[in-house]
């Protein structure tokens, strides 16, 4: 046995259930799940190969959308516009 | 916005709840707004009526409720309603077809793409922000609205006034977009997948 698949455990190469078990991940990634979710992840993670897969990369994804996504500068006038039109308001 | 008004707040508590609870929101709305209109100008113009509106609606707020939830499910209608009508770029798909097509609760979960996770992680420049904003707005909303904003299906389903399985169709569909279009981008960055194969 080579070392990368020494690395990878007995995984799974298909998943039988693969709609229920990406559905279960994603909603876990998204905060969802939070009674068993650790189980479940660590148990789906060591045994199947193609929710390992896809677990890391939706969590890649998410993890690169909030550090490039989210980085637009508020203009700095906008604050005090607001405020001004709510003194307006008043 | 609830018709029941609950109470009528001071002007000192209206200024706190102002202060407090809606202005700490204001980067997130901004950037909403942002990605929403793709323009600097309009982007203001929504955040700002958005907070005047909620400035006077503001006896509708419930102390204690999510303020952002709040001020994001004012600014996505102000969107629909005022912006939407009056913009220059039309919506790339209608919100009706959306409606139709995209709303099924059956989703297949066995698509997926070839798409690996180094791949993702090595685009450092704009590709995962021009494939955000490539996706209809619907689609964009949800994933701006779940994984940059870190609302719950049942925030973004009251934001959004659709049931929570739509919630979690839509987000799924909408992150098989997301990824399809990554996946081009690692092609052209020289990653192999499925399909050079």
């Amino acid at each position: 046995m080579d070392k990368k698949s020494a690395a990878s455990g007995e995984k799974k190469l298909s998943c039988e259930d693969v709609s229920k078990c990406f559905q279960l991940l994603e909603s876990i990634l998204d905060g969802e799940h939070t009674a068993n979710s650790k189980e479940v992840i660590d148990e789906k993670l060591a045994k199947c190969a193609p929710c390992f897969q896809h677990y890391h990369l939706e969590q890649a994804i998410r993890e690169v959308l909030k550090t490039k996504c989210t980085k637009q500068s508020t203009p700095a006038e906008l604050v005090a516009n607001i405020r001004e039109k709510i003194q307006e308001l008043k | 916005m609830s018709e029941v008004q609950r109470k009528k707040y001071s002007d000192q508590e209206k200024n706190n709840i102002f202060d407090n609870e809606f202005m700490p929101h204001i980067d997130s709305m901004y950037n909403f707004a942002y990605r929403l209109t793709f323009d600097e100008d309009d982007a203001k113009d929504l955040v700002q009526d958005t907070y005047l509106k909620a400035y006077r609606f503001i006896n509708s707020f419930e102390q204690g409720t999510n303020a952002k939830a709040w001020l994001f499910r004012i600014l996505k209608n102000s969107f629909i309603n005022d912006y939407r009508k009056k913009s220059k770029q039309p919506a790339k798909v209608d919100y009706q077809d959306v409606e139709t097509y995209y709303n099924s609760e059956d989703v297949d979960y066995s698509i997926t793409t070839d798409l690996r996770v180094d791949a993702v992680k090595d685009m450092i420049g704009d590709e995962i922000s021009n494939a955000l904003n490539s996706l209809a707005v619907d689609f964009r909303t949800v994933i701006i609205l779940c994984d940059l904003e870190g609302f719950t299906y049942e925030e973004m389903a009251k934001i959004l006034d659709i049931p929570i399985g739509t919630v979690r169709s839509r987000l799924h569909r909408a992150r098989n977009l997301l990824k399809d279009k990554l996946r081009s981008y690692a092609q052209n960055m020289g990653y192999k997948t499925d399909e050079d194969e």
